[in-house]
Parts: C-alpha cells; structure tokens; sequence
C-alpha cells in the first residue's frame, strides 16, 4: 500500500532537506512529542532558532512529519511500500534512510497512542446494592415486597455517570442466569474455535 | 474451602498469596499497620510514610506494601460486613497460613474497631438522597385577581435534599390548608408504623 502525500503536505515536508540530517532527527522528535502530549510551540520556537529558519516552517514540517508518521503507523505500510511512498519527495539517500528509521523506531508507540482515540462505550466501574422490604404504603398497609436497589457506576472517557436500578428478587435470579448463560457461551466449540484462530 | 470471613465462599487467591507475605512481617509491627488501615477504613488519612517505616525491615517491595494495606483492607470490611467475630477470624486466617502471633494481634485490633467499622459501613450503604432540612411558612391569603375576599391560610414547604455527592436541591411547595391536613396525617401514620418497627 502506498502513502498518498498532497501537494500541501509534500510542500511542508519540503522544507526537510534544508536543515539537514541531525535537524531532522531533532524535529522526528518534536512530531512524536507532538503525538504524545499535544502542541508545543515554544519547542518549535527554540528549533526555529537553532536551525536559523522561521517558526512557521519548522511548524509546518513538524505537522508533516507527524502525518507522514501517522499514516504509516495507522496502514502498518512495510518499509518497502514507506520507501516507495516518500521517494517521490525527491529527497536524499540519507534522508529517507533517515526517515525510515524514525518511522521503523516509533511505529509501536504511535499505534499504541492510536489505539486510545478509538470511540469508547461506557464501562463499568462499580456496582453498589441495598435489598429493602416494603412493608407499608399510603394505599395498602401489612404488606411484605422485597426489592433490590442497585447503582451501576459508569467510566466514560472519565466521565462519572450513575444509573439507578430497582428490581424484584425474580427479575434478579432471571438476570443473573441470563449473564451466566452469556459467560457459558465462551466454552461452546464454535467460541473456542474462533478465540483459537485469533491467537 | 468456605470461610466465613469471606461470605462463606472461596478465599480470593490473590489473598492467599499475600497471606505469606504478611507473614514476613513481625507481629508487633503487624498490629501498628492493622491500626493505621483501620483509621483509614474509618475515614481518616492514612500516613503512608509509617507504614513504609514499619516495612522497612521485612525488605518489602514498594508493590508489596501496596499489597499489604488492600489484603488488610480486605479483611477487615469482609469480616465486618459479614459480622464475623474475633475468635472465629482468627482461627480462620490461621487455617489460610497466617502465624498465630500474627492471627491473634490482627483479631485484637478488629475486635477493638469492630462496631465503630460496621456503623461506618452502614453509613456508607447505597442510599439515594437525603432531607436536609425543612423550612416552612405561613400565609394567610386577603384576596386574589379571581375572587376579592379569598381569607385562606397557605403553607410555603422548602424541602432540601443532599444526595451522595453532596449537592442540595431544593423542593419548594405551596399547600392549602385542607391538602397540609391530608399530607400530615399521612406522615404521622408512617411515623407510627415506623416506631413498631424500632
């Protein structure tokens, strides 16, 4: 599979063969902190400095490194097809020798990050319970109704939520088989045959 | 096995496994450690720095201690939850491998603590909201846009309710005199039933 570059981003990357080959090293760096922590402009403010260029290109060839780096961790592309895509840039020997390696060392790591920003359901994170009796009511006095009370606490993308639940101790035996029953559906052959495969 | 301590089902494994570790510990240093993870259980900060001091010696991982305090941790809200006495805890932790020096020190600090962990055990049950507070006026009504001699006496109800998190909401309610009469009625005769059953 081949990278597709557009004319804007080949234009960002461009600047690359300018500053040339620890200068790279140096803003292969600043793009994986980039993917790690979020934007740091005064990172790229000093790197201006240093390498004597303006911030804007430096920027800018921060955030094409970062795709460029990204989109090759995303498509898990092989190094011949990496190679392959950033030749048509025109660089140096050196310099795709170079950006292979960076692309080849932070590979795990970007997946890794990546995996994190897939869109995540609600998970459980805690269950409380009270079984109360009802003895009494406005209307109907000498009674006796067992209930069950439960508060299902919820992780979203750490958002707390609650939910509270109420249920007669028959809905409970019957929930309860329901979830054995899902629990017992990994030991049948067909689930075993396919957890088999994935490994 | 069934141990009582655990709801009369199987001893977690991972607590079995820390079992031998507490057992590194010298019994004298395990009774200072039961009773800092019982002022945490009731409420109060724990000071981890003392309990890495008490460790010190047995040559603890960090990862251990940590292990320490929550098999501690355990223990004690299991036991408590299951209103399982001193005696019978102790001859139970013996049977998973614990000394009895140890055993019987750790059942002295639960049985010290045991009523004042149940009661904050009790408070800490699931329970919905509370009443905060109830604030009420009088009014007495001269007359209205609908009807100019109205001379009816009105009650404002302001109900506060706390829910877990701490915030308070507030019910406000106007009742006229004949429906306050229904309402108080009815909640003199709840109150009622609920005193048979104290």
């Amino acid at each position: 599979m081949l990278l597709v570059l557009s004319e804007e981003q080949k234009g960002h990357l461009g600047c690359l063969p300018r500053v040339g080959g620890a200068a790279v090293g140096e803003l292969g760096r600043l793009a994986v902190e980039l993917l790690r922590r979020g934007a740091a402009p005064r990172a790229c403010e000093t790197a201006a400095r240093k390498l004597n260029t303006g911030v804007d290109t430096i920027q800018h060839g921060v955030e094409g490194l970062m795709y460029l780096l990204t989109e090759s961790s995303k498509l898990m592309i092989s190094e011949i097809d990496f190679q392959d895509s950033i030749r048509v840039l025109g660089f140096s020997e050196e310099l795709n020798k170079l950006l292979l390696q960076l692309y080849l060392d932070n590979r795990k790591e970007i997946r890794s990050i990546l995996t994190e920003l897939a869109p995540k359901l609600p998970s459980y994170h805690s269950l409380e319970w009270r079984l109360d009796v009802q003895l009494a009511s406005r209307s109907l006095r000498q009674q006796i109704k067992p209930a069950v009370t439960m508060k299902l606490h919820l992780n979203q993308n750490e958002d707390q939520t609650a939910q509270v639940l109420q249920t007669d101790p028959s809905t409970l035996v019957h929930l309860i088989q329901q979830l054995e029953q899902a629990l017992g559906e990994m030991k049948t052959n067909h689930c075993r045959r396919i957890a088999r495969n994935m490994k | 096995m069934r141990f009582r301590f655990c709801g009369d089902l199987d001893c977690p494994d991972w607590v079995l496994a820390e079992i031998s570790v507490l057992a590194k510990i010298s019994s004298v240093k395990l009774k200072l450690i039961c009773a800092q993870v019982l002022r945490e259980l009731l409420g109060e900060a724990i000071d981890y720095e003392k309990i890495l001091k008490l460790t010190s010696d047995a040559k603890l991982e960090s990862g251990d201690v940590k292990a320490t305090i929550a098999v501690l941790d355990f223990i004690f809200s299991s036991a408590a939850k299951h209103n399982v006495d001193g005696e019978s805890l102790s001859s139970e932790l013996q049977q998973l491998g614990l000394p009895k020096e140890h055993a019987t020190g750790l059942c002295r600090s639960y049985e010290e603590k045991q009523s004042s962990l149940q009661e904050s055990l009790r408070a800490c049950s699931l329970r919905l909201s509370q009443l905060d507070s109830v604030s009420w006026r009088v009014d007495y009504t001269l007359s209205s846009s609908e009807l100019r001699d109205v001379g009816e006496p009105l009650v404002h109800l302001l109900l506060r309710t706390r829910d877990r998190g701490g915030s308070v909401a507030a019910v406000p309610m106007a009742v006229s005199a004949d429906k306050f009469r229904v309402l108080l009625s009815e909640l003199k005769q709840a109150q009622a039933l609920m005193k048979t059953l104290l």
